[in-house]
């Protein structure tokens, strides 16, 4: 396979990370030519594995000196591109610094490396009655170094926050190799909030290598009500009542028939079989708590709920997040393959925005499952197709792209949690106007002025949007062997 | 500046009349001009304007906290008093859009009327602007509970240097599409743009809320209270630790329902502390504002939560001379007052900074007292230059707030 690096760069590059740091082997690479956008695929010019905050530094000074891109890289199960290579560009992949380096409970604060698995943050506190708040459904394998690139949400960000309001302190490496400090582990460091604008920055202004975190207390009971409605309306409806009448639930999620048939399949949550299947969880003191799901019970009813049922104890709450966390990955029992999307609407627009999402499937003859956080109007359609259908790969990548143009159009944003990366980043444009984005490029260059940090990402640029090929599949090496399930 | 095609004041004067009409363009004497634009299109022609003749301009919403970060005189004052527009409130969408120039009073009068509220309780709400508060930054104590402006902005649009009109964020919560500029302008001061509208993120107004104080002679008598209240699960919304006077006083205000029975939870821990428990008044949270009053130099001191006792009493120790009052909040953030004799406080503020640097706590000097010496922020190199570079990024020419942030020019 052709490497665009010299065998001079590559020996110094061996140098900084030895030979167990350096992947260079072409069937080795092919693990890290896509992450969970798997319908594109580059292979880079090679992989490295630092295990250092220096190591980083060696390898971004020596990138710098060359003009080499590089793409840094958590558990790859990113959905919209963001861990892609860019041709000529070599990975960084952060997974060997995965240590969590100190607790701090009476400030509540942990602070880990970018390679440690979120729920391993929750998982180290959880023993003292706090938790990491940030839940992606990926969250028992992605990364809090890719949670950090993406500002990743979750089910409980609606009433909790991103990644953003988690993440107090971060070293970056900058893609010169200087190191610097932002944010601070005590609030309001004096100057610009860096720290607020590299969150979500999709791996374009540095590489983060070590991330003070900021964990809560447990709340003291946390319940959760399933509520069946004949249809989504209906389930919205309900959704908006409770907001409207002050409370604010730690998640609001809407699943529709088809999601909940895959789910059963896929891990049997036991959920109540119709049309709309809406999950509220409210946390806080019991007899708050109490007091609140009878509200929230009154209003489910009032809107046509016939069944509401109410997971109190520990197993059954965790099977009905089970269910709802799987609902991606059980998208693959109903159809060969799938597209995830992540459109975010005002609310209220929502029964509006499914009616043309259905009108626009039908048209295409193609089927679109719907699964919400309906609080925050943050929608994943996942649209069904099968691959070995001439066109069908197409019409599917086209449909999920104008349901973002639909979001855009009722005043929402064309991505949520899982970012832009290189799947959406032609639809920036319909979302930003020009001098919009100009402005952000401004940031950009200010951190990047040689565009090497993971480049032809998140902005449209005239040789992607201008031609907006899309490879054609092939399994992943992991998937094919059945070790791995796309998220 | 340069006036080679405009002679200051009069000429400057009249081609910005030419922009917003004569009644919004004011000479103040030789040195400045106010001019009040009326939308973000005519922010964005003064401000093109003002690129062209290399004049220098900061933007003014209340006047409140026109000195945060020093800085220097610039010739224009560009007022957004005439954004004052709520421009629409969806309210069962939990969030709003309002021009800068908005008082805050006035945008959470209007928000209440649906029982709603943006979750932040600044400084001289009465009088401060929407676009002010988010310049500065600024947060009181519901902050224990919300968070602060970052974690409530979802949109703004923003006014360059050189006249661009740009949008960041939208209209929802939830997005993450692109960068998330909003961030980057809140306590941003006036340096990068300005601030012409914001979209907030609200919150249903507490339904329950009850205030509560506990005295104590040192503030390290109160620390494992304050602990416990941290650990505990009660719904605290707000939490500040005063000294103005010769007390301490811990306040704390509860949010849940009187089923909850959260009061006598609280009454439990503060009796087992040996201490007392008594109810307090909505007024307990403006309690910043005195810190302000009579040329008082004020400090913004960040530490650890778990140092808010420790370090209240330390301030007490650390100084003489120079009368300290300070109010801190239970995140960790002091404000400080320090008031006597000018040499004095100016040495107060170094010995401060000194035992800043030793520990993790970080030091701010928002107001100088009249004959006090002191820069606005130490922030150290490698990221003092990413700043720098933001800033040339956005205001080559060094238009924008002059001096604030950055006491010499731009760098590069």
């Amino acid at each position: 396979m052709r490497s665009s690096l010299t065998p001079g760069v590559l020996s110094e590059l061996r140098n900084i990370v030895g030979d167990r740091g350096l992947i260079t082997a072409a069937n080795q690479l092919q693990t890290y030519e896509c992450d969970g956008l798997t319908a594109f695929r580059v292979p880079p010019s090679a992989v490295l594995l630092p295990e250092t905050t220096e190591q980083v530094q060696y390898i971004l000074r020596l990138c710098h000196r060359e003009r080499i891109p590089f793409v840094a890289r958590g558990s790859g199960t990113g959905l919209s591109g963001g861990a892609l290579p860019t041709e000529g560009s070599i990975v960084i992949s952060l997974s060997r610094m995965n240590r969590i380096l100190n607790i701090d409970l009476p400030n509540q604060q942990v602070t880990v490396q970018p390679g440690v698995i979120n729920a391993n943050v929750t998982a180290a506190v959880a023993p003292q009655g706090y938790f990491y708040a940030p839940d992606p459904s990926s969250q028992t394998v992605c990364s809090i170094g890719g949670n950090i690139a993406e500002n990743a949400g979750g089910a409980h960000c609606l009433k909790y926050g991103f990644t953003v309001t988690h993440v107090l302190e971060m070293t970056v490496v900058l893609p010169n190799g200087d190191l610097v400090l932002l944010g601070s582990k005590t609030p309001d460091a004096p100057g610009y909030d860096l720290a607020g604008v590299f969150i979500g920055s999709e791996g374009t202004l540095g590489i983060a290598t070590e991330m003070t975190l900021r964990v809560m207390r447990k709340p003291e009971v946390v319940q959760v009500i399933l509520a069946a409605f004949d249809t989504i309306s209906a389930a919205a409806q309900s959704v908006s009542d409770v907001i409207a009448s002050g409370q604010l639930p730690a998640a609001m999620e809407i699943m529709d028939r088809l999601s909940i048939e895959a789910a059963e399949i896929s891990v049997h949550p036991n959920y109540p079989a119709c049309e709309a299947l809406l999950l509220i969880e409210l946390d806080g003191p019991e007899a708050e708590v109490n007091l609140q799901m009878e509200v929230v019970i009154d209003i489910c009813k009032k809107n046509g709920a016939w069944e509401t049922r109410l997971a109190i104890d520990e197993n059954a709450r965790f099977l009905v997040w089970k269910g709802r966390k799987a609902a991606f990955a059980a998208a693959g029992r109903l159809s060969p393959n799938y597209i995830v999307q992540d459109g975010v609407i005002p609310r209220t627009s929502l029964p509006a925005v499914l009616e043309k999402i259905n009108a626009m499937a039908a048209a295409d003859k193609l089927r679109v499952t719907n699964v919400f956080h309906a609080g925050d109007g943050n929608l994943h359609p996942i649209v069904l197709y099968n691959r070995d259908n001439p066109g069908e790969e197409e019409r599917a990548i086209s449909l999920s792209l104008r349901i973002l143009d639909i979001c855009v159009e009722a005043g929402g944003s064309i991505t949520g949690e899982h970012g832009v990366g290189r799947e959406k980043q032609c639809s920036m444009s319909y979302m930003f106007a020009d001098p919009d984005l100009e402005t952000m490029q401004r940031v950009r260059h200010a951190f990047d002025p040689f565009n090497l940090a993971n480049p032809e990402k998140l902005f449209p640029t005239p040789r992607i949007c201008g031609e907006r090929s899309r490879g054609a599949y092939a399994p992943h090496p992991i998937e094919a062997s059945g070790i791995a399930e796309i998220f | 500046m340069s006036t080679s095609t405009a002679t200051w004041p009069y000429q400057v004067a009249e081609q910005l009349a030419s922009i917003t009409g004569s009644d919004h363009v004011r000479i103040d004497g030789q040195k400045a001009i106010t001019v009040s634009p009326a939308d973000t299109t005519q922010v964005s022609q003064v401000l093109a304007f003002a690129q062209e003749k290399r004049l220098t301009v900061c933007p003014q919403g209340g006047a409140t906290k026109q000195h945060w970060g020093q800085g220097g005189q610039p010739n224009l004052h560009l007022s957004l008093a005439r954004l004052n527009r709520i421009i629409e409130h969806p309210w069962q969408d939990l969030t709003c859009t309002v021009q800068a120039g908005c008082k805050w009073s006035a945008v959470q009068h209007c928000l209440a009327m649906h029982g709603q509220f943006i979750a932040l309780d600044p400084l001289f709400k009465e009088k401060a602007t929407v676009g002010g508060i988010l310049a500065t930054n600024d947060s009181g104590a519901l902050r224990q509970r919300y968070g602060s402006l970052r974690d409530l902005v979802i949109g703004m649009t923003l006014v360059l240097a050189d006249g661009t009109v740009a949008r960041t964020g939208g209209k929802v919560v939830k997005n993450v599409a692109g960068y998330d500029l909003c961030k980057l302008m809140t306590g941003s001061l006036g340096t990068l743009a300005i601030i012409t509208e914001a979209n907030f993120r609200l919150h249903p107004l507490p339904q329950h809320a009850r205030n509560f104080t506990v005295v104590a002679s040192q503030a390290s008598r109160l620390a494992p209270l304050l602990a416990s209240i941290r650990a505990s699960h009660l719904l605290v919304q707000s939490l500040q630790l005063r000294h103005i006077g010769s007390q301490f006083e811990l306040d704390v205000q509860l949010n849940a329902h009187p089923e909850a029975h959260q009061e006598e939870i609280l009454m439990q821990m503060v009796r087992s502390e040996g201490l007392a428990l008594e109810s307090a008044s909505e007024e307990i949270w403006e309690a910043r504002e005195t810190l302000f009053a009579s040329d008082a130099t004020v400090l913004r001191i960040s530490t650890l939560p778990s140092q808010i006792c420790a370090y209240a009493d330390h301030l007490q120790l650390m100084q003489s001379g120079v009368d300290i009052s300070s109010v801190a909040q239970g995140i960790g953030l002091h404000y400080v007052a320090l008031r006597g004799a000018p040499e004095a406080i100016t040495k107060a503020i170094r010995n401060i900074r000194e035992d800043a640097a030793r520990s993790q706590s970080t030091v701010a000097v928002l107001l100088l007292g009249h004959g006090v010496d002191a820069a606005a922020f130490n922030i150290s190199s490698p990221v003092l230059s990413l700043m720098r570079s933001v800033k040339y990024h956005f205001d080559p020419d060094g238009i924008l707030s002059p001096g604030k942030f950055f006491a010499g020019n731009v760098a590069e």
